[in-house]
């Protein structure tokens, strides 16, 4: 088996794992709970897209990676400060 | 030792790694599925898939073409571990100052 | 190599479906926002998929990054307006209130 293979093997657990998080977005009870998993799918998708740059021989995904790790931060500031301005 | 020994341990070395990384993640999502309360999930959360993510990446270093490459590979990481404790922090802060308001988190 | 690319377009199709419908007939507006960030994510995943990478950056940027932004502070001007709203029982549409 070849190296690109298997990197898109795990890249495929991965995705499966994010699929079983997204559960949590849409059953979650609290507005935190859906925020916290949106967190999960951030972190998962750069191991995913992390992984599917050496798989299909795309450098580039990397800076995609990038920039979901700066959205995590964005938006997770965004959510809390709702809280703050509000109470 | 010859290339073809050097290229084999490489390969072993991102093969392992990667499924210990994988191993994280899996452990990450169902502790954010199975846990109880939020704060508890938090913590599942965010170290396990943080340290998931970090091995994922020493996994691919070895495979990557350009010194550039690998290096932002490392920066990769090092922003997710900034900004995952940035954001955990956040929302426990936020949880823990409305826990008494239950109903309207 | 090949199946194992068959499969990963087969979970993110179904789930990009999924979370469209989701976040589409989501009652709660800041529930619908959390599954439009997570929409963003996973479309950009999809744009990666298709050999990409400059519309996935786009993507993840505008569509889930400064759109959910957005998104999520107009959910809570609309949680609030609710509030009042519902405070005040005589109405009980925010299209009748203005």
């Amino acid at each position: 088996m070849s190296m690109p293979a298997i990197f898109l093997g795990l890249a495929l657990v991965l995705l499966v794992t994010m699929t079983a998080g997204l559960l949590r977005i849409v059953i979650g009870p609290s507005p935190a709970d859906r925020m916290m998993a949106a967190q999960l799918l951030g972190t998962s998708g750069i191991g995913v897209l992390v992984l599917l740059a050496p798989a299909l021989q795309m450098p580039a995904l990397i800076d995609v990676g990038l920039i979901f790790a700066l959205l995590a931060a964005v938006s997770v500031t965004a959510f809390t400060r709702r809280r703050i301005d509000q109470d | 030792m010859d290339t073809s020994t050097v290229d084999l341990a490489l390969n072993l070395y991102s093969i392992l790694l990667g499924i210990a990384g994988a191993f994280f993640f899996i452990a990450g999502t169902v502790g954010v599925l199975r846990l109880p309360d939020i704060f508890t999930r938090l913590h599942a959360l965010t170290k396990a898939d943080n340290l998931g993510l970090g091995l994922i990446l020493l996994a691919l270093l070895p495979q990557a073409p350009t010194l550039l490459y690998g290096i932002k590979l490392l920066l990769l990481w090092w922003l997710v571990l900034l900004a995952g404790a940035t954001g955990a922090h956040l929302i426990a802060q936020c949880a823990a100052r409305s826990s008494d308001l239950k109903d309207r988190f | 190599m090949s199946i194992l690319l068959l499969a990963f377009d087969a979970i993110l199709l179904t789930t990009l479906l999924g979370l469209a419908t989701a976040a589409v007939l989501s009652p709660e507006p800041r529930r619908a926002t959390m599954l439009f960030i997570a929409f963003g994510l996973w479309l950009s995943l999809v744009w990666a998929r298709l050999s990409a990478p400059d519309v996935a950056l786009a993507e993840a940027a505008i569509g889930a990054g400064i759109g959910g932004a957005l998104m999520l502070a107009a959910a809570r001007r609309a949680a609030r307006r609710h509030a009042d709203i519902d405070a005040d029982a005589t109405i009980d549409t925010s299209e009748d209130a203005r």
